[in-house]
């Protein structure tokens, strides 16, 4: 009979899970508490955050929030979408990658401790599948995610999960290697508790270090795509990923004859952000803008084919990526040492296609004029043939 | 300093007898041999190669004084540079092939990078405290004298060598070497002593018995005779040739071209010896038939006749600068009894093979005279190696500069190992 009137824990955890707390109000305290920092990859870490006083998070899986950070002592505000999901009220998680050089990313990896506080505002944003779209009474959607976009994906995706209504959902996450998969073990959980409805597919464009891949390999095109969901077209697709990722997404798909009004895709573009969330917008500082707006008019990246002639193989290679890169993560294996244009081991003689190259004088003109190149340090310019 | 029993070098050195060659020990013992590479060949101005070796930035070329590996690099502001040639992390070869283009100088055993300044530019997995600046390529002193590459290992270099640069260099320019190109290299190795190879080079007594090739263009007059041994035909030849040298100087001279001999072969330090002389025939160059080898002349030379210009240099070098070709010789000793004589040809840069010039005419006089004077110095050699061989008197005629070679490495030798 004392099991229906338990005794109040001790543990201050427990008047978390008091009844009837109230929802975070930023504009009372928006002050959050780090209380979990989870090591996803090598440079990706997901940040738990709770309000100082219980109280809970309602938000559509697939919002953000906005964090106004002082980051010696300058003021930038920086939006993330949330990773956790809803169904979870009591804490609300940010997954965050690194970004080499990026300000915020790097204080939030090297500054941000277990019990600091950070100040937010949010949730915001209208990228949701449950807020978006005009689907049937049983959609079936396709989630196409690339790197640290996987996050509000993964929120909806949570979401199904955690209400117990699986839906019929392909999740294709665009990975570096294995060893770059955000959230991996966990999708693979989610694939199995909804055998039948949910697919969990990765593509990872190179082996890991020390993990080999032997899943779809590659970057994300229509042939792949054809692979993993031959129905497509018949689902409500949202993507989030860098944005040559999008852009790259949305030239497959108007291509393949999508009907683009199911085509949903998270956006930072500031101008829509101000139409949306007007308020927040002002707060938003000029840089990110100025960001968002370079991030929405860089053009999409081209990719070239590379022949190397005497291994007899052929890999792709994207226009802002170096051949030897490129080659490493196809398993091309290619005498080199410095990776920076110094020591010449990679020279290679070019024999078609032209390359832009930014060598630090491990070359010298007259080979450059005789169609060498030094692989580490050039970027295809064209299909490339390579004499290796 | 060696002096062992076996071979008593200061003994040696003490009892030197000018005008006579050498004892035999400075020509077969492999104890002497060491000195040698330790002060003649390690403390002074050695002859290595030419500027055309190296013609463009990052072009390398290596070589070996003895146990010294050197490579000599043209950097990016077209500074002609030596280096050792010796990676500083495991000591491998750095530039395994005798002439190449680099973009940097990378070892192939572990890829260190070394800019064409010698600094070392790249070195993986070494650990934060380590500090690249203190593992730059060991510098070798270097010079260029108009195109003509001079190094030395020493860490002091004979300062002496910029009186020899400013003597000479007028003399040189008219040729502009820098502005020239390798035709033909050669290397022969000759069965004999470095010194009997320089001792040989020093006269032409030899000259009318042994080389038909070159005393073609060469007056016979030009390196000394005995007067009293003269005919009257001889006498009366030796003055024409006596005022043809007077006349030639004076008109070479006077436009542009120092010719009048000039001698420091054996007070100086760097010792040197130069003198234009007129060629036999017709009179414009080293070749079988006297005439040029080459249309295009050297530098702005427009005259072909413009004779011989002739260089040498104490320890290891001579040349011959003509007015379409260039000529020039280095020694560097293999062991005590065998030495590699280099040979190069040059011609102007814009010159091409087969138009303007033609190999094997370029190359037939010195290449059979090097082929014969190899085989004279094995003679020496074998000879030295007798013990019957006992040092014998040279001409005051006509090895006046073998003497003077002889007197210039004994001082050399006092100098550093004491008499």
């Amino acid at each position: 009979m004392d099991a229906l009137t338990p005794t109040p824990s001790p543990d201050p955890a427990a008047l978390r899970l008091a009844g009837n707390l109230p929802e975070w109000n930023p504009e009372a305290d928006d002050v959050l508490i780090v209380r979990e920092i989870r090591d996803e990859t090598a440079d990706v870490k997901t940040f738990v955050l709770a309000p100082k006083e219980p109280c809970i998070f309602r938000y559509a899986p697939g919002q953000f929030l906005t964090l106004d950070l002082s980051i010696n002592g300058e003021a930038i505000n920086r939006c993330y979408t949330i990773a956790s999901a809803p169904t979870r009220p009591h804490t609300l998680a940010i997954t965050v990658k690194r970004v080499p050089g990026g300000p915020v990313s790097n204080f939030l990896h090297d500054h941000v401790k277990v019990g600091g506080e950070l100040r937010a505002v949010g949730p915001m944003g209208d990228f949701s599948c449950f807020t978006q779209g005009t689907p049937s009474p049983t959609p079936r959607y396709l989630f196409l995610s690339g790197g640290s976009g996987i996050t509000p994906l993964m929120s909806m995706a949570r979401t199904f999960h955690d209400l117990g209504e699986p839906r019929d959902l392909v999740f294709v996450h665009a990975a570096r290697s294995p060893d770059d998969i955000i959230f991996r073990s966990e999708l693979e959980m989610m694939a199995r508790n909804q055998r039948g409805s949910f697919r969990f597919a990765p593509v990872c464009e190179a082996d890991g270090p020390f993990n080999p891949w032997h899943g779809l390999r590659g970057r994300l095109n229509l042939g792949l795509l054809n692979h993993i969901a031959p129905d497509f077209k018949e689902r409500e697709i949202f993507v989030c990923g860098p944005s040559p990722f999008m852009a790259a997404v949305r030239e497959m798909l108007k291509g393949a004859g999508f009907d683009m009004s199911r085509h949903h895709e998270e956006s930072f573009d500031f101008a829509e952000l101000a139409k949306a969330e007007p308020d927040v917008a002002a707060d938003v500082s000029i840089a990110e803008a100025v960001e968002a707006v370079q991030d929405a008019l860089a053009p999409p990246v081209a990719s070239y084919t590379i022949e190397f002639a005497k291994q007899k193989r052929t890999i792709e290679c994207r226009s802002d990526m170096f051949v030897l890169d490129a080659a490493r993560r196809a398993g091309v294996r290619l005498p080199s040492s410095c990776s920076k244009g110094l020591c010449g081991t990679c020279k290679s003689k070019v024999v078609s296609g032209t390359v832009d190259m930014k060598h630090g004088g491990g070359i010298r003109q007259r080979e450059i004029d005789a169609g060498m190149a030094l692989l580490c340090c050039s970027k295809p310019t064209s299909d490339l043939v390579v004499d290796r | 300093m060696l002096d062992s029993t076996q071979t008593p070098l200061k003994a040696l050195i003490r009892r030197r007898k000018p005008g006579y060659s050498l004892e035999a020990p400075f020509y077969t013992s492999p104890e002497i041999f060491e000195a040698d590479m330790d002060v003649i060949f390690g403390r002074h101005w050695i002859f290595v190669g030419v500027e055309p070796d190296v013609p463009e930035p990052g072009d390398a070329m290596t070589l070996d004084i003895g146990k010294t590996a050197v490579v000599i690099v043209r950097d990016d502001d077209n500074e002609v540079r030596a280096f050792h040639n010796v990676c500083r992390h495991r000591g491998a070869r750095l530039v395994l092939d005798y002439k190449t283009t680099v973009g940097n100088l990378v070892c192939r055993y572990h890829s260190w990078t070394y800019g064409l300044d010698g600094k070392l530019l790249f070195a993986e997995h070494m650990g934060q405290g380590f500090d690249m600046g203190c593992h730059s390529l060991k510098p070798i002193h270097c010079r260029s004298l108009e195109g003509l590459i001079f190094i030395c290992l020493s860490e002091e270099a004979p300062a002496d060598f910029d009186v020899m640069a400013a003597k000479m260099a007028p003399y040189l320019a008219p040729h502009d070497l820098k502005n020239a190109k390798v035709a033909f290299e050669k290397d022969i190795i000759e069965p004999g002593n470095w010194k009997l190879t320089m001792e040989n080079n020093r006269e032409c007594y030899h000259c009318s018995g042994n080389h038909p090739e070159l005393t073609v263009p060469l007056f016979a007059y030009g390196f000394g005779f005995a007067p009293e041994e003269l005919d009257e035909h001889g006498r009366k030849e030796a003055e024409e040739y006596a005022k043809l040298v007077t006349t030639s100087h004076r008109e070479w001279e006077s436009c542009g071209f120092p010719s009048t001999m000039m001698e420091h072969l054996d007070d100086m330090v760097t010792g040197f010896r130069t003198e234009r002389l007129p060629l036999a025939g017709d009179g414009e160059s080293h070749t079988n038939d006297t005439k040029a080898a080459c249309k295009k002349l050297l530098g702005k030379i427009n005259d072909p006749k413009h004779g011989a210009l002739h260089f040498w240099t104490q320890p290891n070098s001579w040349h011959h600068f003509m007015s379409d070709h260039a000529v020039v010789f280095s020694v560097l000793p293999l062991d005590a009894e065998r030495s590699l004589l280099r040979t190069k040809w040059l011609v102007h840069k814009d010159a091409v093979e087969g138009v303007d010039y033609d190999i094997e005419n370029l190359t037939a006089v010195w290449d059979a005279t090097n082929d014969q004077d190899s085989t004279l110095v094995g003679y020496c050699q074998e000879g030295a190696r007798s013990p019957a061989y006992e040092p014998g008197p040279y001409s005051p005629h006509t090895e006046m500069l073998v003497d003077k070679f002889c007197n210039w490495y004994i001082g050399r030798m006092a100098e550093h190992v004491g008499r």
